[in-house]
């Protein structure tokens, strides 16, 4: 009893109190299952135009299939590409997993070669954009501390700090979550110097099928001033995907009755 | 003319000092404005098509001005110690301000593509933290040494030595950044040797020696000047005026050249080392045949419109003809050259005027007291040292004319062999002295790396697809069976892309969201058909992803390494096998390119999933229309580069370049040859040039033809006998030493036409050859002697400057006058002594 009372009390007067954290805690992890789960499973066409600091501009495309095996947890995602003609049927594979490490497998059909990626650094550049393979799979939220910064009607301000600051190229991160959709809507990075130097932007975000969803997002990168921006298109949720799509052999044999677009 | 000039100099004395007192101080007044110009592309003009190329090349393969950081340690860099350094100094450096982060290259911010385990691919930081065992090093040397793109060019080949390469954003930021880097290196505690260098850190310390130059040489040389002419005269007040004069001409030149907007380049700097003892020699024959003319209780007034009623037309002569020399730099194709040429020129036409108008005011302006002090204190002419000496020169001149002339042809022969040996050759960083520490440090990082110096062979698909996608797109709009909206759409489309408003990869994505569009499936299918095609020209328009381009680039490259002409090449090709070989075994057998475009396209996908995608666009262009290849050389005279040149021309000639491929050449390297090329062939140019022009001013002259060629002899064998000595003593044929032969034209010239105008005079008032010869010997040949050892030993302070340009011209310009003195002494009287019949018909 007593002893509960003294860390009442203690709790009272620290600032980053151990329940505010866990508030904190509570709304990143809503708004992780609202941008990455919504539904049981989902599809969507993907263009991603990379322009670079000199305004060349790269386009992508690739039409993405994702089906959660625990809402909230493990996932399956596919990632077929497209466009540009000369990487088209280049397929990613992902199983997303919230207590180990991704798995994550690559077919070049160019190069008649499936690969797995080892385990590691997921903050390198998703096929040359400005996102992070981390931004396409969601970067576990387990892997950082959050304390709400501010709120207001609209908006939380939350803080994001990497418990091993050695792994990832930021030092913090604050992101904006919009408290209607509970969807993240801004997420700028620093450096170790202080200089934000990276700006994530939903620019646009739709209801679809009851679900509130960015089609339109961009990374910014601030230093070499390049960005990269990606729309969806043809979103549908709850298709149904069947489990076993989700496996190598769709990886050199698309299912492409589940690709098309045209129905 | 000369009269009314003399009567205003005379009479409105006080208008005159006044007058260049204010003159001065308001070209003094633009002085501050100095802008240091140091950059070597300046050596081009900026509308050079080679140099627009350089900076366009420069632009889309996003290569900046790099500060080169080395690190050595004698027995390995790989060890806990010298990589921790490493990595605080890349992490440092990354948070400086006007550095580009992004591609700043170092082994702690570059990735690292392996297999983890078999069947795996790993992108990774090199060495985000540095080991902390000795294993762990070993490890990164493992790693960094079988990535073909960072072995030699980030760690050397012997492991000894680590590079970071630090691009900056502009490069008059370099001198506080390298400053940065240095005192950041000093607070590591670091047992190794640091280095810092590259272009950027080259210049910026030139500009800065370029002021030590002038701050010191100029002064130095106004003093020796001084001291030179108080031995002449013995009397300050009386030599104050040469001084003023050259002092005025100095700062009004410096100054115009300044308030007009011009920078001060490497050859500018050298104005006013150049001006001041050219700007005396005029008062000098004033003064001494003031001195001489000049007896007691006669009016100064008098004495100077003698003087110079007998003076006015030679000076005007010589000066025109330095001025000659001068601006015929002018012809020459390089800005920095035709500045200094044009300035020069300017100045030494400023100090005639100056020295017409003011000498002989500030002489009539003294008074007879303190003229007559000064005439005693004159030293005797009879006991000069010069004297004697100058009259056994004339008794060997005038005795043995026959066998002076051999020796000088024999000498023409030798000096014009030597010139055919002459070494063509230059290299900005040897500008600096050996010692110096950027000189150590380019040997020293040249000795363990591929090599410090850049050319970048650009190669570029000359064959444009667009017109086959308009054909493809027009065709489906001419198909009645489509709906009106769909076909006036296409004609848009196609319209857009004719009028270079849109790019094809665009068009793509319009065609693709068009066919969603679409309900008709006739309208469809064609539409369908009609991407196809436009897809197709799109893969082939990516000429830089077809396996047998890249193919060629490598063994071009390779061609280039067998030579030896060249430290290391780096290329798309290098990338692309690089990545294949660890998305396949890992093994040297899999270091090939993939089959197809695609497998290509593909490879490079993987590429750019690293933590730096942007380092692809160094090599290629993302249209894949335009790919550099990056030479690194250990040396950057202009002759090895020239060499590299001239190999992959026959490289080309024998393998040709793959079909509609055109390939430049760009980087600094590059650009040196360039200029070099154009100054040497500007200067013959502006040699012959000066050389025609100053013939004809001395025929108009001493109105004969005869004359006005014999006047151009002695200069002819003087520049003859020089650049022959160049070619014999091997020394390279540089910057400096081409400028100098149109000036020394100028300026030897001089000593022929007094000395012919003195020996027809001399000849018309005695009409006997042993007494007009040995007259010649006494006052003409002591003012010739003295202003040619006024100039040369006005040139010398540049012996005390901390760059060898300088020390160059000095040492030759000084060379050139004595010599050219000499010869003009021996070889003139012999030549008239053989040509007598000739020359003195009348």
């Amino acid at each position: 009893m007593m002893k509960n009372a003294v860390f009442l009390l203690l709790s009272g007067l620290s600032l980053a109190s151990p329940i505010q954290a866990q508030e904190a805690r509570d709304i990143v992890k809503q708004a992780e299952l609202t941008a990455y789960y919504a539904g049981d499973d989902g599809r969507s066409a993907a263009r991603m135009i990379i322009t670079d600091n000199q305004g060349r501009k790269q386009m992508r495309q690739f039409t993405i299939l994702r089906r959660d095996q625990v809402d909230g947890g493990a996932q399956d995602m596919m990632v077929f590409f497209s466009q540009p003609a000369d990487v088209r049927d280049t397929v990613f594979r992902v199983v997303k997993h919230t207590d180990s490490d991704d798995d994550r497998w690559l077919y070049l059909p160019g190069l008649d070669l499936v690969k797995r990626i080892s385990a590691g650094d997921k903050r390198t550049s998703f096929v040359g954009s400005h996102f992070f393979y981390e931004d396409v799979s969601g970067r576990n939220t387990e892997l950082d501390d959050f304390s709400l910064l501010t709120q207001n009607d609209d908006h939380y301000l939350l803080e994001g700090k990497a418990k091993d600051p050695a792994s990832v190229e930021f030092s913090r991160y604050e992101v904006k979550i919009d408290k209607a959709s509970m969807l993240p809507v801004q997420i700028r990075f620093f450096d170790n110097q202080g200089r934000q130097y990276r700006q994530v932007d939903a620019l646009k975000v739709e209801n679809i099928d009851g679900h509130p969803t960015v089609t339109h997002s961009r990374v910014q990168d601030l230093l070499s001033g390049g960005q990269t921006e990606m729309q969806f298109r043809f979103i549908k949720y709850d298709l149904g995907l069947p489990e076993d799509i989700f496996s190598e052999r769709s990886l050199r044999t698309p299912p492409r009755d589940w690709l098309n677009l045209r129905d | 003319m000369v009269n009314a000039l003399l009567n205003f100099a005379i009479h409105r004395r006080k208008w005159v000092y006044w007058g260049l007192l204010l003159l001065t101080l308001a070209f003094v007044a633009q002085l501050p404005k100095i802008q240091i110009d140091t950059d070597p592309e300046n050596m081009l003009n900026a509308n050079n098509p080679e140099r627009l190329f350089h900076n366009q090349a420069k632009t889309t393969f996003a290569m900046h001005d790099t500060i080169v950081v080395g690190v050595v340690n004698q027995h390995s860099i790989y060890n806990p110690q010298t990589l921790a350094a490493l990595v605080d100094l890349t992490e440092y450096a990354t948070g400086i301000d006007g550095v580009v982060q992004a591609d700043l290259m170092s082994l702690a911010n570059v990735d690292n593509i392996t297999q983890a385990e078999p069947g795996t691919i790993r992108f990774e930081w090199m060495m985000k933290s540095a080991p902390t065992d000795l294993a762990g090093a070993k490890r990164i040397q493992a790693q960094a040494e079988k990535l073909p793109l960072l072995r030699n060019t980030l760690v050397s080949g012997d492991g000894k030595a680590a590079a970071l390469y630090v691009p900056i954003v502009d490069k008059n930021q370099s001198y506080a950044i390298a400053r940065d880097l240095k005192a950041h290196i000093a607070t590591l505690a670091s047992q190794d040797d640091w280095h810092i260098t590259g272009l950027p850190v080259a210049e910026d310390r030139f500009g800065y020696e370029m002021f030590v130059q002038m701050g010191i040489s100029a002064p130095l040389a106004g003093l020796t000047i001084f001291l030179l002419l108080w031995v002449f005269f013995r009397n300050v007040p009386f030599i104050l005026p040469a001084m003023i004069v050259a002092m005025a001409t100095v700062m009004i030149t410096m100054g115009a050249l300044i308030g007009m907007g011009f920078t001060v380049h490497i050859m500018s700097s050298m104005i006013a080392i150049f001006l001041m003892p050219i700007a005396v020699v005029d008062s000098v024959h004033i003064l001494s045949e003031f001195a001489d003319r000049h007896k007691p209780g006669q009016q100064a007034s008098d004495t100077i419109r003698q003087v110079m009623g007998h003076l006015f037309t030679p000076m005007l002569f010589t000066s025109v003809t330095s001025t000659v020399g001068f601006l015929s730099l002018m012809l020459t194709p390089i800005p920095p050259v035709q500045v200094f040429g044009a300035f020069v020129g300017s100045g030494i036409m400023l100090a005639f005027l100056l020295t017409v108008i003011f000498v002989p005011a500030y002489l009539s302006g003294l008074s007879d007291k303190s003229l007559s002090r000064l005439l005693e204190k004159l030293p005797k002419e009879a006991d000069s040292k010069l004297t004697p000496a100058l009259r056994t020169l004339g008794k060997l001149a005038g005795s043995h004319a026959k066998l002076w002339l051999l020796g000088f042809a024999a000498l023409f022969g030798l000096s014009v062999y030597g010139i055919n040996m002459i070494n063509i050759n230059d290299n900005p960083v040897r500008w600096f002295k050996s010692d110096h520490e950027l000189r150590i440090a380019d040997r020293v990082l040249n000795e363990h790396f591929a090599g410090t110096y850049d050319a970048f062979l650009v190669l570029s698909d000359t064959h444009n697809v667009n017109h086959k996608a308009i054909q493809a797109i027009a065709n489906v709009a001419e198909d009645k069976q489509i709906s009106e909206e769909t076909r006036s759409w296409l004609r848009q489309q196609a319209e857009a892309l004719e009028h270079n408003s849109n790019t094809l990869p665009a068009l793509l994505l319009a065609v693709d969201d068009k066919s969603f569009e679409l309900s008709d499936e006739y309208e469809l299918d064609q539409l369908l058909a009609a991407q196809s095609t436009l897809e197709a020209l799109s893969s082939q328009s990516k000429r830089f992803l077809s396996p047998s381009v890249l193919d060629y680039m490598s063994q071009l490259q390779l061609h280039l390494q067998d030579s030896g002409l060249v430290g290391k090449s780096n290329s798309l090709s290098d990338v692309v096998k690089t990545v294949n070989r660890e998305l396949r075994s890992g093994n040297q057998t899999d270091f090939v390119l993939p089959e197809s475009a695609n497998g290509v396209a593909q490879t490079l996908l993987q590429y750019q999933s690293s933590h730096r995608p942007q380092d692809l666009w160094h090599f290629v262009t993302p249209d894949y229309r335009q790919s550099l290849i990056w030479l690194q050389l250990t040396s950057g005279d202009n002759q090895d580069m020239t060499g590299v040149v001239k190999l992959v021309e026959d490289y080309v000639q024998a393998n040709p370049l793959p079909a509609d491929m055109k390939l430049d050449w760009a980087g600094k390297a590059y650009l040196n040859v360039v200029w070099q090329q154009e100054m040497v062939a500007g200067m013959l140019d502006s040699l012959i040039g000066a050389f025609v022009m100053v013939l004809v001013m001395m025929v108009v002259l001493f109105r004969s033809l005869a004359f006005g060629i014999l006047a151009m002899l002695p200069l002819t064998l003087t520049i003859s006998l020089i650049y022959g000595l160049i070619g014999w003593i091997g020394k390279d044929y540089d910057m400096p030493i081409a400028v100098l032969s149109s000036l020394t034209l100028g300026l030897s010239v001089d000593f022929a036409i007094h000395f012919i105008e003195r020996f027809r005079a001399t000849w018309a008032e005695h009409k006997d050859w042993q007494t007009t010869l040995s007259l010649m010997f006494e006052e003409p040949a002591r003012a010739i002697s003295r202003n040619a050892i006024v100039i040369a030993m006005g040139f010398t302070p540049l012996l005390f400057a901390p760059l060898v340009p300088y020390i160059t011209v000095g040492v030759f310009l000084a060379s050139i006058m004595a010599i050219s003195a000499l010869v003009t002494l021996i070889m003139l009287p012999s030549l008239v002594s053989l040509l007598r019949p000739w020359l003195f018909k009348a």
